[in-house]
């Protein structure tokens, strides 16, 4: 099947192009469709506004606000129709014969291919993090600027409010275009194939839900064509109300990235819940596809709380409503509410995959079961209910109603127990093992200790009377990047190695992989360790200017950065060179037993050429004769020690 | 032989985490404590931080033993014991923890509660916060101030107002902190303890200023303090708003209103960079344009600055005699007429 597929592709670009069908180029969904698509959208939304505030004599014609507010909805749309985001959905609703399901939008046989819609899973999964990474660079870079600025005390390159727009880009980045797409690409890419299943439930959903990223990257960047947000990620209002237009392009980013989020968990929730092969029963599933399931449930329920607040915001600026001014009987801390209410589970929408990944790594580089398989899971999904609870806990110091604090404060300790479940866990699985420290297994171990001071530093902030002198300090940003870069970006180059070779069919550069973890993990200490301290000695979080008394820890913040940053490269040259030049990787380098590993690297266009029959543990390293699936051909191994021998390739 | 993996395994954490903890203990990791406040807080503090850093001990030492007692060369094929799990030690793995959250809230929330109790007869400060300035008025005395000054030993009930964006009162040292929203009054408790000169900080991004808004929190002891509040509610010397003109009132103005948070003028004594020097700007200039500057600020914008930034509304915060006193002033000291 993969083979004709195959080559009914090549017919195509190979045959010389008659004339007319370079003509029709401009009408099939691509880029010589978004040509004038999108010019023609731009226009469309141009003449609206102008047309429509002309009629009502408003002036100017184009205020620059409304102007934009309308662009960034019609644009990105002209985009996703040039592309081909809507192709079968729009001749389905217009009555006319939908295109046969020829599977010719699956599978990638050039790079071009990346740059279309195409809908299968492993490929968007690719698209997904290669685009996260241009964002973790993008992202990146604007820290490194911070960290100039911050490197002395006093102004040195950049005045104040162009560093406040530094920092609010780098964490919208950060979150919405990487750490949150980036596990969404990764599950994209494992998911299916973990659990057996030929695609995602929704290809064309799926494709469609990653092209609205690049869209909401794109608009969060440009914001500085207009005066880039300088609010913070957080936006707080009246400051975000009051800031240049820019702010308007990170609520509208919002709407991109959270619509393509809400849409891709669907996605998954609907697979796992549907689509899980013979015999692979919840009890059966891998605990990444548990994390995923526990945070799509997240995602779903929670992310509209953040499209709405930043929607209430947008109406407040461009529609003149009063949702949250005072003047206008407005209350800013409800936005507070409702901003957090999204975005403290968004830490666990940024954690629980990374939980996923670790739990897989762990388990077939200590070569043992995962300890306490059920109360993983289980605990899992405690911290996905307890996670709805905690959200006010950022708020301690807001003027909220002090009453509110101590349940918060309660609830957000007793979110710590289910997160230890998870740490002793991991280390009881570590006991007794037969510990492999290849590169992977090396990040989920920095991970685990790592994590477990954010953790920690999460308890001392769930306490209100500690919170009320840290809260908005260098503690604060000593707690999130332990969290995010020590706790997220660490599971997710974990993912990145682990599955570097079933994506790209290539094992990368072990030496190199061993030598951008140590110096990630020294230079991510030295940069955000100190910054507990000062913060606690009295440096506010979010100044572009300080104390001199900060002076010389600062330096030294700065430097531990840059060298951070580069220790990047070391990451981006063994990508891409591994992927270019590799060696070619075997089916199942690392000896797993879950179903990826079963099928070749690459799978095949259809993952599986039958239907795997599972019929136990994912997890029974050195169990006798246990078995996760039973596959026939060369796809099956058994669990036993001395019998898993690192799998062939397999002949396509 | 299960057993004792599982006993190493503890006594290695708690080795680890004794001596970490040690080490924690002896990092001056708080500045000084000059409120009675500062002192509960940091009782909280110093639980939490042993208790956490005996975790993260135990959680490193066990896994830095474990990959130096398990690790095995990469050609190594066989598989680790076949362990699932064992109830026993996951129920002592949730219930410990359990203990000691509870433990934690249980003691903050009381140390929280002895922290904001205040006497019903606590000596009130209003405070107003703009940007990127605070100011300050007190009880029964006329002037209000551009710093924070406060009696050793008498608590102080906090009231915050916020003119424009949301801003935070904290004084490190004091360990306090609490939001100034617009459209609603917040509060907090303070008893000095430490007679000296400390910096209130804004805490909650409130804009390009947000960096340089500071004040002075100045502990007086009760002589200097009844000195001051007389000196201050007499009406003369430096006190705004009753006068007619000059240097003195106008300078007082400046102060008040917050000007040198973000301006630089020589005259009096601010080097701020937020906005534009206005030295510089102001040299030269006539009346009328130094009264549309304030009153008007997007009227002109100096160049290299983005309009919109410095509030608008000082025509109805100013009264027009300290207005005329903050021209005259301003045109004075740069030498302009």
């Amino acid at each position: 099947m993969t083979t004709t597929v195959h080559e009914h592709l090549h017919a195509g670009p190979e045959a010389p192009p008659p004339r007319r069908r370079r003509l029709r180029r401009f009408t099939a969904p691509g880029w010589f469709r978004v040509l004038w698509t999108v010019p023609l959208s731009f226009l469309l939304a141009t003449g609206l506004v102008a047309g429509a505030r002309a009629a009502f004599g408003y002036e100017p014609l184009l205020l620059q606000a409304v102007w934009l507010t309308v662009l960034m909805v019609v644009v990105p749309l002209g985009f996703l129709i040039g592309i081909g985001g809507f192709d079968y959905w729009a001749r389905y609703v217009s009555g006319r014969p939908t295109l046969p399901e020829d599977h010719s939008g699956h599978g990638a046989y050039s790079w071009k291919d990346y740059f279309r819609v195409n809908t299968d899973h492993k490929v968007i999964g690719i698209q997904y993090v290669v685009t996260t990474v241009v964002f973790f660079i993008a992202g990146g870079l604007l820290a490194m600027f911070m960290r100039a600025e911050l490197a002395q005390p006093g102004m040195q390159y950049v005045n104040p409010q162009a560093y406040n727009g530094l920092f609010s880009v780098h964490a919208s980045l950060m979150i919405f275009l990487f750490i949150i797409p980036a596990f969404a690409g990764l599950g994209n890419y494992v998911i299916p194939l973990m659990i057996g299943a030929p695609d995602m439930a929704f290809p064309r959903l799926n494709a469609l839900s990653f092209w609205l990223l690049p869209i909401a990257g794109l608009m969060m960047l440009s914001s500085y064509f207009v005066g880039a947000f300088a609010a913070g990620w957080t936006n707080y209002v009246p400051l975000a109300v009051q800031q240049p237009d820019g702010n308007l392009m990170f609520q509208m980013g919002v709407q991109w990235a959270g619509a393509s989020s809400i849409m891709t968990a669907l996605n998954f929730l609907v697979t796992i819940i549907t689509m899980r092969a013979p015999g692979m029963t919840f009890w059966r599933m891998p605990l990444l596809v548990w994390a995923n399931f526990a945070t799509s449930t997240l995602v779903v329920l929670a992310t509209p709380f953040i499209a709405g607040s930043q929607f209430f915001i947008l109406f407040d600026r461009v529609l003149h409503t009063n949702f949250f001014d005072p003047a206008g009987g407005g209350y800013p801390i409800a936005y507070q509410h409702i901003f957090w209410f999204y975005s403290h589970p968004a830490v666990y929408i940024m954690m629980l995959p990374g939980f996923g990944i670790v739990s897989e790594v762990i388990s077939v580089f200590a070569r043992k079961p995962i300890f306490g398989y059920r109360l993983m899971a289980l605990s899992l999904m405690a911290i996905l209910i307890l996670g709805f609870s905690v959200w006010a806990h950022h708020m301690f110091v807001s003027g909220m109603a002090p009453w509110l604090r101590i349940p918060m404060m309660v609830t957000t300790m007793v979110i710590a127990v289910p997160t230890g479940i998870k740490v002793f866990s991991w280390l009881a699985t570590l006991w007794e093992g037969r510990i492999h420290f290849r590169t992977p297994m090396l990040f989920a171990l920095g991970f685990v200790t790592m994590f477990v001071i954010g953790g920690l530093s999460g308890v001392y902030l769930g306490s209100v009377p500690i919170d009320i002198h840290v809260s908005d300090t260098y503690f604060i940003v000593a707690h999130i990047h332990y969290v995010l870069f020590g706790g997220s970006l660490f599971t997710i180059y974990a993912g990145f190695y682990y599955w570097f070779p079933k994506m790209t069919g290539r094992m990368y550069n072990e030496r190199l992989g061993k030598i951008h973890f140590w110096l990630t993990f020294v230079g991510f200490n030295a940069t955000f360790f100190p910054m507990h301290w000062i913060g606690t000695r009295g440096m506010p979080r979010r100044v572009a200017d300080y104390d001199p008394m900060f002076g010389n820890w600062n330096l030294v913040i700065s430097i531990a950065s840059f060298f951070l940053g580069i220790s990047t490269l070391v990451f981006l040259y063994n990508m891409v060179v591994s992927w270019r030049s590799g060696e070619p990787a075997p089916s199942n380098p690392w000896r797993a037993l879950t179903l990826e590993w079963q099928v070749s690297s690459p799978p095949p266009v259809f993952n599986f050429d039958e239907i795997p029959q599972v019929v136990g543990s994912p997890y029974e390293y050195g169990v006798p004769g246990a078995r996760h699936a039973i596959l026939s051909g060369n796809g099956h191994r058994t669990a036993e020690g001395r019998e898993a021998a690192p799998m062939e390739e397999t002949v396509p | 032989m299960r057993r004792r993996a599982i006993i190493q395994m503890i006594v290695i954490g708690v080795l680890a985490g004794i001596v970490t903890g040690g080490v924690a203990y002896f990092v001056p990791w708080l500045p000084d404590a000059a409120s009675v406040q500062a002192g509960l807080i940091d009782e909280v503090y110093w639980f939490v931080a042993i208790v956490c850093v005996v975790i993260f001990a135990l959680v490193a030492g066990v896994a830095l033993y474990a990959g130096w007692k398990f690790r095995v060369a990469d050609d190594d094929m066989d598989d680790g014991s076949p362990i699932h799990g064992h109830t026993g030690l996951e129920i002592w793995w949730t219930a410990i923890p359990t203990a000691l959250v509870v433990a934690m809230a249980v003691f903050s929330g009381i140390n929280l509660s002895r922290a904001e109790a205040l006497p019903s007869d606590a000596r009130v400060v209003e405070v107003t916060a703009q940007q990127f300035a605070w100011s300050f008025q007190y009880p029964g005395v006329e002037k209000t101030s551009g710093d924070l000054v406060l009696e050793v030993d008498v608590p102080v009930k906090i009231v915050l107002h916020a003119n424009d964006v949301i801003h935070s009162f904290w004084v490190p040292e004091f360990r306090m902190k609490q939001d100034a929203v617009p459209g609603i009054e917040t509060t907090t408790a303070i008893t000095p303890t430490k007679v000296g000169e400390y910096d209130v900080i804004c805490t909650e991004l409130c804009g390009l200023g947000h960096s340089v808004m500071r004040a002075k929190a100045i502990v007086l002891s009760s002589e200097d303090y009844a000195a001051w509040e007389k000196e201050a509610g007499g009406g003369g010397g430096q006190a705004g708003g009753t006068g007619t003109g000059g240097e003195a009132d106008g300078k007082a103005v400046f102060d008040s209103a917050g000007c040198g948070g973000c301006h630089t003028l020589s005259a009096a004594g601010s080097t701020a960079e937020v906005g534009p020097d206005l030295d510089t700007v102001l040299a030269g200039a006539d009346e009328p344009f130094v009264r549309e500057s304030i009153i008007d600020p997007n009227a002109e914008i100096a160049e290299g600055y983005q309009p919109n930034v410095m509030p608008g509304d000082y025509e109805e915060r100013l009264t027009d005699e300290d207005l005329d006193a903050l021209v005259q002033f301003l045109l004075d000291s740069t030498g302009s007429s």
